[in-house]
């Protein structure tokens, strides 16, 4: 292929996008709907993850020991939980301490139950413990419940496992809606190029018969459907770009303890895998539908 | 320059379309291909562009062997025929300029060399003057000198045309025939397949008169008929 030929096929190649521009935008739609689900599914399972990392991290479960027990005895239920699998931090905190914690957080009002100190204070003593790894959570907690002198403990599970569920589903239901929406833009794609190729026929069979190669023939379709797959991944950036703001915007105003995943740190290689599928997803369209042709009528030179 | 050597061509529906063809054309001859529809005018002229090979023999094109060439050859070997279509085969939405410099450009000329070459090809046929012209502004007999110019734009060392006056009006036949018989006086080899005794009659060339899948006349070699 020489330099020259190449900017004759790359303007080829835009014009045929644009003598066909009703397809052109059906595929250009698609391939947008396709980019767009996978990058709200991935933005979702993304903050998921957050949510979950916040949630673990500030998942220091509380364990409260038995009303009354020895103190020997609470040092020793320490080591034992100590000892576990999965815990990273295991601090005691004595009744004392936790009763001036609420206290505090009362403020003014705290000023109520100031005489509860000493034999009085009601609180047991108690055990903050954090996880290595949240989601053995259930067997940890097996094993903390069948130590002798634990009372109780706070409980997580249920908002862990909401957003494992929640999570997984989105994945599944993702993988499966993108599968599908990929060969649907796939298809159109290819269906776009096949028309601009046959009305271009009698060009073609000219360009064969004076002795064009097949990448000759070939590269103004793969250059229209990569055109088709830029545009796509461009705009999609730019819709989800836009939108992601205004709709964490509008879920922190319902969730105020809810941080999303900053724009920021997603948004160049979302652009960059977006731009990359486009082009990949574009050219395939081009290659599946002139391969076929290539094969069979389109090296026909006299007929 | 162009070699038959019992060259067979069977279609897969059983068509025998040619049948132990001998030929030899020299080069810078001009040749008339001559036989009525269905003789096998469209196989020889398809075993020349290699769009279809020979069941058997082998064909020759400047003493290299076409008839088994791999799929990324050919291209090549196109390049060094102008071929001519009777129903020219012109890009409407293209100008003049453009549908000869379409030829170009597929070969990968420059910019510089197409600007160049075009207006002087166009010149030789006459068309200058249309250079910006759409084809449908233009007569048959233009249309096909376009036509003509496009399969003499990369300067092939043989112009093969198929009844190229097909679809012109009998006083511009000439006209067309002349331009070949000019291009031939350059040196190009020119082979013309037609059915227009008129214009075989009027230039007193070599007519070879295919049948059937078998050459029955040749004016220049004497016939030898295969032995089956």
């Amino acid at each position: 292929m020489k330099i020259y030929s190449l900017g004759y096929l790359l303007k080829e190649g835009i014009r045929s996008l644009w003598t066909n521009r009703t397809m052109t935008l059906a595929s250009v739609c698609v391939l947008i709907s396709c980019l767009l689900l996978t990058g709200t599914a991935v933005l979702f399972s993304m903050n998921i993850a957050t949510a979950m990392k916040d949630v673990e991290n500030s998942n220091s479960i509380t364990v409260y020991l038995d009303d009354n027990l020895p103190a020997l005895k609470a040092v020793e239920v320490g080591e034992q939980l100590r000892q576990l699998d999965n815990i990273a931090t295991c601090d005691y905190v004595p009744k004392d301490e936790a009763l001036k914690d609420i206290l505090e957080g009362m403020g003014d009002e705290g000023s109520v139950f100031e005489g509860l100190t000493g034999s009085d204070n009601f609180l047991p003593d108690a055990y903050r413990i954090s996880f290595e790894d949240i989601s053995k959570y259930d067997e940890t907690i097996a094993a903390i419940e069948s130590l002798e002198g634990v009372n109780k403990y706070t409980d997580y599970s249920e908002i862990i496992d909401r957003l494992n569920s929640i999570d997984n589903m989105v994945r599944i239901f993702g993988v499966v809606v993108v599968a599908v929406l990929g060969v649907v833009s796939l298809f159109i794609i290819a269906n776009t190029i096949k028309v601009t190729m046959f009305s271009r026929r009698l060009e073609i069979s000219i360009m064969k018969s004076v002795g064009a190669t097949d990448m000759f023939v070939r590269i103004p379709f793969i250059v229209e459907g990569m055109l088709i797959g830029l545009i796509s991944s461009l705009l999609s950036t730019l819709i989800i770009g836009l939108a992601y703001v205004r709709i964490m915007d509008a879920i922190v105003n319902v969730i105020p303890f809810f941080t999303p995943v900053v724009m920021d740190t997603f948004f160049w290689p979302m652009m960059g895998c977006f731009v990359l599928a486009g082009l990949l997803f574009g050219m395939m369209g081009g290659l599946i539908s002139i391969r076929r042709y290539l094969k069979h009528e389109g090296s026909l030179a006299v007929a | 320059m162009i070699e038959f050597n019992d060259v067979s061509k069977v279609y897969a529906n059983g068509t025998r379309a040619l049948q132990h063809l001998n030929l030899y054309v020299d080069k810078g001859e001009f040749v008339f291909i001559v036989g009525s529809s269905g003789a096998g005018k469209s196989t020889f002229l398809k075993l020349i562009m290699c769009e279809e090979k020979p069941t058997s023999g082998q064909i020759l094109l400047n003493g290299q062997e076409i008839s088994n060439a791999k799929r990324r050859e050919i291209p090549y070997i196109r390049r060094k025929m102008g071929i001519v279509f009777q129903d020219f085969r012109l890009i409407d939405t293209m100008t003049v300029f453009d549908n000869v410099a379409f030829a170009m450009r597929v070969t990968g000329a420059s910019y510089y060399d197409i600007k160049k070459r075009v207006p002087y090809i166009l010149g030789l046929v006459g068309l200058q003057h249309k250079a910006r012209h759409k084809p449908t502004e233009l007569s048959g007999g233009e249309r096909q000198r376009v036509g003509l110019a496009r399969a003499l734009v990369n300067n092939p060392s043989i112009i093969i045309a198929d009844e190229p006056t097909g679809n012109i009006d009998p006083a511009l036949s000439f006209e067309i025939v002349d331009l070949l018989s000019e291009i031939n006086l350059r040196g190009t080899t020119v082979l013309m397949v037609t059915h227009e005794h008129s214009l075989v009659k009027h230039f007193n060339r070599r007519i070879i008169q295919i049948h059937s899948g078998q050459i029955v006349a040749d004016t220049q070699q004497p016939v030898v008929q295969p032995a089956d």
